[in-house]
């Protein structure tokens, strides 16, 4: 999954940026994290358990089990796109596994997730729901006063940032007078903590503590997990802001690298059995590109659909 | 007392109609939503223990428990938001806030989240959540506390803005304000709270985005809503029948978005005249909004211009001479309804 996610993000880049540019709009690239997305798909229980998410939302989609097809029309802004070419790439959805979606302003999505995991609460379904976010979301307003409401309610949330240590172009160390972005989860009465977002294993297990203590009734989470992003914030960003070396150094911890070595000492896989995945991987993204690219955009009267549930005048019965 | 459900054409036969005051209505519509529908819950700030900062929900805590009945911190962006989320899995929150002007705050939850969520998924979820709260210039409140989120909210797409006018409008219309499975915007008034009106026992709902004819008139449409039918129009209308003989059509549109345009531009191809009343500031406030949506419909049923009653374009101030003077008034609308008669 980690190799579909990166090998997805690498199509996506090219279908931006080369000449007919097929992908409009703002665009950010998972490339990097993948371990965090896929930790949690592996914890992640469709029928009962919610994520909610910031923008850089196409691993977690994917990971969710959103099919390449779907998720690369909407990025086309096609009508087989996952919200049928309404949402584009910042807001991937697919409620029917409890992908509540990727939310377009940082931070905003903060307080939706309190509420996701209070309807969870209120039905008793014994569902979590994890609300990720990057490490520029932990300056808004919303960032305080959700992790408070959901604390002080012992909501079963678990709030993660991914911090690949740059909010756009601006770095944690001028962005946050506290150096240390698990500090700045205290005040709030509840655990957090950091995990090594690069390797997934590592991830799985520390997502599971938070886990269980929501599931028990204990209340909400938040973690951080440190990571690198590999490309840029979005489409537009040339990466000035960071040096060669520091790039090179990131790619040694890749985490798919760092995850298939582990699986090759452990005599788990082959490098044979890799390039088959590689393979694999590979001519399913063609496939999803092109049917994505041959697929309809909505009918131009569709731009009038889903915007409201009723019917108006309402008479309720 | 305000006009009871006879001026609805609701049948009362012998009995006299109980009166009850504005907010035991809004009480009793929240009460009897949660007690048929066990997902509607009601969160806010000092809604529970302290029984409503304007003690619209008093009695509800011990009713219904510390689970539907939630108070919160002061975080209107953080409880709004929740409200949202909880809706898009299943419940159907009331959300209430103090003032609709603390909302400015928490308007990216509102415009963002509430309005666009169900568009950006492709129609995947849907948001039945109501937002209620006093709404408009109170008394003496100043400029911070007086703001009217009317024409902020009913420019959005994916939001059903309504605004009750009496006791028994606001007991019907939070009633399905609360079985709509869109977003609500519900704008009350705390003046208006201790008002007195007739409402009716015997359970009953009124349609959003049915305009509603609260008086039938030949001469000059009215088209208001909310505090300013309770505070000036109702008194100019009956002024201007007294004193100056001319028959207002009124109307209550109820539901500011969607508008009910076919019952406006109905009576004005009546009338042949028409008059919109709000509290709001004129330039891009709620009645340029209904002006435009009726000018080309009505152009040629018109007499004259479309007249506009509106608050003046300065913050409102303190001082309640200046508060008052800032208003529409009685005479302002009398004096606009005669001269869109020529009179």
């Amino acid at each position: 999954m980690m190799l579909l996610i990166r090998r997805f993000e690498e199509r996506t880049y090219q279908e931006y940026t080369r000449p007919g540019q097929k992908i409009g709009g703002f665009c950010h690239l998972y490339s990097g994290q993948e371990a965090i997305a896929v930790g949690t798909a592996a914890i992640f229980d469709s029928a009962k358990d919610y994520l909610v998410n910031g923008y850089r939302c196409h691993g977690h989609s994917l990971a969710l089990g959103m099919s390449p097809r779907a998720a690369m029309a909407e990025l086309f802004g096609k009508a087989t796109g996952c919200s049928k070419g309404k949402g584009g790439s910042m807001h991937l959805f697919q409620a029917a596994v409890g992908n509540n979606g990727g939310h377009g302003i940082v931070g905003g999505h903060l307080p939706l997730a309190g509420g996701m995991a209070f309807a969870q609460w209120y039905k008793k379904t014994g569902g979590v729901t994890f609300c990720f976010m990057g490490d520029g979301a932990v300056n808004q307003g919303t960032f305080n006063e959700s992790l408070n409401l959901a604390s002080l309610y012992k909501l079963p949330c678990i709030y993660v940032v991914e911090n690949n240590g740059i909010a756009m172009g601006t770095q944690v160390e001028r962005s946050s007078a506290e150096k240390d972005l698990v500090e700045r989860g205290s005040g709030f009465a509840m655990p957090h903590y950091a995990v090594d977002g690069n390797d997934v294993d590592l991830v799985i297990a520390g997502f599971s503590t938070a886990k269980q203590r929501a599931e028990r009734g204990d209340g909400p989470s938040y973690i951080v997990a440190n990571t690198y992003r590999f490309r840029g914030h979005s489409m537009s960003d040339p990466l000035k802001y960071r040096t060669k070396e520091e790039a090179e150094r990131a790619k040694l911890r890749d985490p798919i690298t760092l995850y298939t070595d582990r699986l090759k000492i452990a005599g788990l896989l082959a490098d044979p059995q890799l390039q088959e995945m590689e393979q694999a991987v590979a001519a399913e993204i063609n496939e999803a590109a092109s049917q994505a690219d041959a697929d309809p955009f909505p009918a131009l009267q569709d731009r009038f659909n889903d915007i409201l549930a009723e019917k108006y005048p309402f008479e309720p019965k | 007392m305000t006009r009871g459900p006879k001026a609805h054409g609701v049948a009362v036969g012998d009995k006299p109609m109980p009166q009850i005051q504005f907010r035991e209505a809004l009480r009793a519509a929240m009460t009897e939503e949660m007690e048929r529908d066990e997902n509607v819950f009601l969160m806010g700030e000092e809604v529970a223990q302290y029984h409503g900062a304007y003690k619209v929900s008093e009695g509800m805590l011990e009713k219904f428990g510390p689970r539907r009945v939630i108070d919160t911190p002061i975080s209107e962006a953080g409880f709004s938001g929740l409200g949202v989320g909880a809706a898009c899995c299943g419940l159907r929150p009331i959300i209430e806030f103090m003032s609709w002007s603390f909302t400015l705050v928490c308007l990216d939850q509102i415009v963002n989240n509430a309005a666009n969520i169900r568009y950006m998924s492709g129609g995947q979820f849907k948001v039945p959540i109501v937002f209620r709260g006093g709404n408009g210039i109170a008394h003496q409140l100043a400029a911070t506390h007086s703001h009217r989120l009317e024409s902020v909210c009913a420019r959005i797409p994916g939001l059903i803005v309504v605004a009750p006018s009496t006791p028994y409008e606001a007991k019907g219309l939070l009633k399905s304000s609360i079985r709509c499975d869109d977003p609500v915007i519900f704008l009350e008034s705390e003046k208006m709270l201790a008002e007195k009106g007739e409402v009716p026992d015997e359970e009953y709902l009124l349609p959003i985005g049915k305009a509603n004819i609260e008086r039938q008139g030949a001469d000059a449409t009215v088209v208001s809503y909310g505090r300013p039918l309770q505070r000036v129009v109702r008194q100019a209308v009956a002024a201007l029948e007294q004193d100056h003989g001319i028959d207002v059509e009124l109307i209550d549109v109820r539901t500011l978005r969607p508008l009910d345009v076919d019952t406006i531009a109905k009576s004005v191809k009546k009338t042949n005249r028409c008059v919109i009343v709000d509290e709001d500031w004129g330039y891009c406030g709620m009645g340029s909004g209904i002006l435009f949506k009726l000018q080309k419909r009505c152009f040629d049923d018109l007499d004259a211009p479309i007249e506009y009653v509106h608050s003046d374009e300065i913050p409102v101030p303190f001082s309640h001479p200046l508060e008052e003077a800032m208003m529409p008034s009685v005479d302002r609308i009398v004096t606009a309804v005669k001269e869109a008669c020529y009179r």
